[in-house]
């Protein structure tokens, strides 16, 4: 048995109380891959932030080479040969790429010049070391997380979800990389929710759920059906899509030519009562497009038109004046107050329609209103927001659109960062606004989502309207019209 | 045109600086001299140590205003040192460690504590300045001896002793921001959390900013006390002010990260030239307050205004260039 | 969280009263109901300040040249007077003054994006500057400033209303009305919610700019207010009437319990804090303390609340268990 290289020691943390980590195991070897996988909130992200010293342990022990990570700082794991590649990349802007890669290595970035340069010719991007990194984009700026990991040779190395933004042909030199270390004796840490990506190159599996190992085994002696029961038994299914509505062919919103940063010539309409699934891959315009029609970004060219009237927003405010409400993807940055109470949140779209001198009375039975309706968890109207799980913030949200009475709900990634059983619960909310009437753009990533609840489908690609789907169309047609155009391009 | 002036400020602002030195000259005939130059470098020592000593606080996106009272407080150390009979070198030490131990008291509050540097520094301000009021009495500190007082004339080829100790210390952070360590510096400022990802000493980084400014704020005091003879209730009063509009108009990003000595050194001399063509052009003092704010919020106006605009303009070409590359190449894997 | 401030003030009141009995103990003609009343005239013009400024902090803004503009107010004020402007039309040239410099502070913080401290630190640069220069323009000297007030102005300084001294209970009204402002209107819910995140507050549709320039206009004829009302009660406008309560006004704001990152204030917090502070400025003098050290006082106290708060904090993040409890 090849010796371990990093070891956790039945390791627990918790955040204000609340479990996150619950005495967990875990170890990688010289020379092996170690994938690990979990659901959303699983702790993954967490277990390996201890590990690389970012994130203090509330109990166990971190070991790194048979010594303790004492103390437990990064600066320590990386002199004692740890190095994690987070799932966001921390950038430098005002340096350049080279800078970026190598601040914090024992000599002066020229000395590792060539070095970066041959990684980068191996990878196959084109990506000068001189540039600077403000300019990067987000697929860029993952690389040169990537080439970090790669440059300082770490004994173990620690990827989490590195693959999210590369194209087919980076990830597999990618994992070329991963398994020369492997071979040099060095032990890697994985992280991926793709199962396909993790059978072509790990030797051993660990999965989380809820803080707790559920599964760890031999890649080649766990099947898929394994590992996805062990993610999350019971619900594992998404609720299958309910019966076909009735939908009207009256147009509620209807976007003609539509130009603005990212995107060109947009055209499509939303009818009554519908739920439009508006998708594609990360960065295809989608968030920029919904941005634009409530105002947050300037319009290029195009009309709107809402219930038959031209339709032009300067605001937010402006555009829930009219009957459109946008939740932004970003629920911490861009939707919540998160030490707010629950009820300044809820009316946070209707602000202006507040009297003066507030009444928090009927504010807080208007919330306690929507909270039975929607089924959000809590103690009291009262309580901050960020005391709450993703899944009932993300409701909270959603009682915040509502209290708008919009025509129009514009909804980004409503599902992101929510476990399956919330995830069901917004998905029968989406479905019962559309049957009461209330249109639905639905921007969404993931397909499986998008199929499920759409009764028709836009597909947009690099800023372009790549095509238009009925409802019921597969996963496979979304991914042909979201790729196609530009898998011809790179044959 | 745009990005030339907003991405080579130091340019701009030494082109800009000839151009109104050479119209305070045609005003004022006699103004062009060797001699104006060597007033203009003097002039503006004290607040160039001043500015050097904020410049590395603000590049790690701190930000420190008690420096006016920590000049004062080593001039008054150094004055009451130097009438209590000590020999020049040690009270030169005392007052040198004065300026560090308030640094240091800065850097604790900010790097260990974790206060906001504006609260922590503007408490210190008042702190400092009442510390100092406290040891004087509320005196003035006159009749400083004879040595401290040539630290300040001119001896060699015009310049001071304390004129040639500034131009070592430029040199020295020129030469520090180049090596791998200055290089921490910057970055620390550019983005913190991912400094310390990658294992820097974030904390003793910033700790270490604000005792250089101590340091630097002590020298301020020394050449202060050296130049004027005498240490008065309000030495340094507002400095900290006039140091960071300096380096605001050299190009130093108060958002941290960005900034060069050259910035620095330019955006000094500039202010202290205006300062000085006043004198030349017989402007009433009382005005110096006015024109000083006025010019400080104008940069800051045009500075803003102009970022701005460009960072709208590496937007629209990032989107323009985004676009192109999609259609190009960037297949991304099926998610499926 | 509302739990929590409540208890935050409690605790301040409590310390006012022990710092008052301490003060009482080593003087005990510092009780006496007169001194106690009358002595606030020397430092209401901080907490007139300190309020408004409370709500700038909420906000995300931060304001220092409400220092200079208590003196460019009340020189404008003066000037105004001087050339034979009758008395309403003098204070409202005042008032006006105060007001722009806080349109101008607004806007051009929102012009350029940048902190509001490095912009007022500017401003408070060049309204002195400007007070400085408008006095020049009118002969006066530093020291005595622009008199000449009508008689009946002066005396407004040292008038009773119901028992209390006139800046008193000039403070109080207007402390008063800011309270309700902040804590029951919807104006001050978007105060709160700018500040606790702008991004979201943008992507709501509030109005950031209309609130942040409306606390910055707030603190600007707050600011005219206390340079009149000290001109009233110096019998002249002098350049410098402010520069006094910088350190002590945003102690009392930061005291009071204002997060200098926004989103957490309360306008009682800070008319205890303003209390303490003013009251421990002139026990200290009673008790036979030099006046520079009440100085520093006030700069060593901003220090010691900041420290202890974030000390606090720290100490909490090492022991999450309990603090989880104490939640």
């Amino acid at each position: 048995m090849e010796p371990v290289l990093a070891e956790l020691d039945s390791v627990s943390k918790s955040y204000a109380g609340i479990p996150v980590l619950k005495r967990v195991n875990f170890s990688v070897r010289a020379g092996e891959i170690h994938a690990l996988l979990g659901g959303n909130g699983a702790g993954k992200s967490t277990l390996m932030k201890i590990l690389a010293g970012l994130v203090q342990a509330s109990g166990g022990d971190v070991r790194i080479a048979d010594a303790p990570l004492v103390p437990a700082t990064p600066a320590q794991a990386l002199a004692m040969g740890l190095y994690l590649v987070p799932q966001e990349a921390h950038i430098f802007p005002n340096q350049s790429v080279l800078e970026n890669i190598c601040i914090g290595l024992p000599k002066p970035a020229a000395a590792y010049r060539a070095r970066v340069q041959e990684l980068i010719a191996q990878i196959g991007v084109s990506l000068s070391p001189e540039t600077k990194a403000a300019t990067l984009e987000i697929a860029d700026r993952q690389i040169v997380e990537i080439l970090r990991g790669l440059v300082r040779e770490a004994k173990v190395l620690i990827l989490d979800e590195p693959t999210s933004a590369l194209t087919p042909h980076e990830v597999q030199t990618l994992f070329a990389r991963m398994q020369g270390l492997r071979a040099a004796g060095h032990g890697l840490v994985f992280i991926s929710h793709k199962l396909h990506e993790l059978r072509a190159v790990c030797d051993r599996i660990t999965v989380l759920r809820d803080g707790n190992v559920v599964l760890s085994a031999n890649m080649d002696q766990s099947t898929d059906s394994d590992i996805l029961t062990a993610m999350s038994p019971g619900v594992t299914e998404l609720e299958a899509r309910g019966a076909g509505r009735q939908t009207s062919s009256e147009a509620v919103l209807a976007l003609d030519a539509l130009s603005g940063e990212g995107f060109v010539d947009i055209s499509f309409d939303v009818r009554r009562g519908e739920v439009l699934g508006l998708t594609g891959v990360v960065g295809a315009g989608r968030t920029e497009l919904a941005e634009t029609l409530v105002g947050l970004r300037p319009r290029t060219c195009g009309d709107v038109m809402l219930e038959g009237q031209m339709f032009r927003a300067n605001s937010p405010s402006d555009a829930v004046r009219q009957g459109i409400v946008h939740l932004s993807e970003d629920r911490q940055q861009y939707g919540l107050f998160l030490e707010a109470p629950l009820f300044w949140n809820a009316s946070s779209f209707v602000y202006d329609r507040l009297p003066f001198f507030l009444r928090p009375g009927t504010e807080r039975k208007r919330f306690a209103r929507y909270r039975e309706m929607l089924g959000i968890k809590c103690a009291s109207p009262d309580q901050p927001a960020g005391s709450l799980s993703g899944g009932n913030q993300q409701k909270v949200l959603l009682a915040k659109c509502l209290v708008a009475e919009p025509k129009l709900l514009i909804l980004d990634e409503p599902t992101r960062g929510v476990d399956v059983g919330a995830r069901n619960d917004i998905y029968r909310i989406i479905e019962e606004l559309a049957a009461q009437g209330t249109s639905v753009l639905l921007i969404s990533s993931d397909f499986d989502e998008v199929v499920r609840l759409s009764d028709r489908i836009a597909v947009m690609a690099g800023g372009h309207l790549a095509g238009e789907l009925p409802g019921g169309a597969t996963t496979d047609e979304i991914s042909q019209l979201a790729f196609e155009a530009r898998e011809v391009e790179h044959a | 045109m745009l990005e030339r002036i907003a991405r080579d400020r130091v340019a701009t602002l030494f082109l800009v600086t000839v151009a109104v030195l050479s119209l305070v000259g045609l005003a004022a005939p006699g103004f062009l001299s060797a001699g104006t130059a060597t007033i203009i470098w003097s002039n503006g020592l004290v607040l160039m140590l001043v500015a050097l000593g904020i410049f590395p606080v603000i590049l790690t996106r701190n930000i420190d205003v008690s420096g006016g009272s920590i000049l004062g407080l080593s001039a008054v150390v150094l004055g009451l040192a130097l009438n209590d009979g000590f020999a020049l070198p040690l009270a030169l030490g005392f007052a040198l460690g004065a300026g560090i131990f308030a640094g240091v008291v800065n850097g604790l509050l900010v790097a260990g504590l974790g206060v906001p540097s504006i609260v922590a520094t503007l408490g210190t301000l008042g702190l400092f300045r009442g510390v100092m009021l406290i040891t004087t009495g509320g005196e003035w500190i006159e009749e400083l001896p004879e040595a401290l007082k040539s630290l300040g004339a001119k001896s060699f080829g015009g310049l001071s002793i304390m004129g040639i100790i500034t131009a070592l210390v430029i040199v020295a952070v020129w030469w520090f921001l180049r090596s791998r360590r200055g290089r921490w510096v910057m970055v620390t400022g550019d983005n913190r959390e991912a400094a310390r990802h990658l294992g820097l000493p974030v904390r003793r980084i910033e700790l270490l900013a604000f005792t250089w400014a101590g340091a630097m704020y002590a020298l301020a005091g020394i050449t202060f006390a050296a130049q004027i003879g005498f240490v008065p209730n309000q030495a340094g009063n507002g400095i900290e002010l006039r140091a960071i509009a300096a380096l605001v108009l050299g190009g130093i990003s108060l958002l941290g990260g960005v900034g060069s000595v050259g910035g620095v050194v330019i955006g000094v001399i500039f202010f202290t030239s205006i300062d000085t063509s006043l004198v030349f052009l017989k402007i009433p003092a009382y005005w110096n307050d006015l024109i000083g704010g006025a010019m400080l919020l104008g940069v800051l106006l045009i500075d803003g205004r102009l970022r701005i605009a460009l960072e709208a303009r590496d937007r629209a070409a990032r989107y323009r260039r985004g676009s192109q590359a999609e259609q190009k190449s960037r297949p991304l894997e099926d998610a499926a | 969280m509302k739990r929590y401030v409540m208890r935050w003030e409690v605790l301040l009141l409590a310390i006012l009263v022990v710092e008052l009995l301490i003060f009482g103990m080593i003087n005990p003609r510092f009780l006496r109901p007169s001194s106690l009343l009358f002595g606030t005239s020397d430092f209401v013009q901080v907490g007139i300040v300190a309020v408004p400024l409370t709500l700038v902090i909420i906000a995300g803004g931060i304001d220092v040249s409400f220092a200079s503009t208590v003196g460019l107010a009340a020189i404008a004020f003066g000037i105004a007077n001087f050339f034979g402007l009758p008395l309403p039309l003098s204070l409202l040239v005042g008032f006006a003054t105060g007001a722009l410099a806080g349109v101008l502070n607004a806007t051009i913080i929102r012009l350029t994006r940048l902190q509001p401290l490095v912009v007022t630190l500017g401003s408070l640069y060049m309204f002195s500057g400007a007070a400085t220069v408008l006095s020049g323009v009118v002969g006066a000297n530093g020291y005595e400033g622009i008199g000449g007030f009508p008689a009946g102005f002066t005396a407004l300084g040292y008038a009773q209303v119901m028992g209390l001294p006139m800046p008193l209970f000039v403070f109080l009204c207007f402390a008063a009305v800011l309270l309700v402002l902040l804590h029951l209107t919807r104006f001050g819910r978007l105060v709160f919610q700018i500040g606790l995140n702008e991004n979201a507050a943008r992507h709501s549709g509030m109005p950031v700019f209309r609130v942040q320039l409306m606390t910055y206009v707030l603190t600007g004829l707050a600011a005219a207010l206390a340079g009149i009302m000290l001109s009233a009660y110096f019998g002249s406008a002098r350049v410098d009437l402010g520069s006094a309560t910088l350190l002590p006004a945003i102690t009392a704001a930061v005291l009071g319990g204002a997060s200098i990152y926004g989103g957490k204030g309360s306008v009682l917090g800070t008319v205890i804090a303003t209390f303490i502070i003013g009251y421990l400025q002139q026990g200290l003098q009673m008790s036979g303390v030099p006046s520079q050290i009440s100085s520093a006082l006030s700069g060593a106290l901003l220090v010691l609340v900041v420290a202890l708060r974030h000390g606090a904090a720290l100490l909490r993040e090492f022991l999450p268990e309990r603090a989880a409890q104490a939640n």
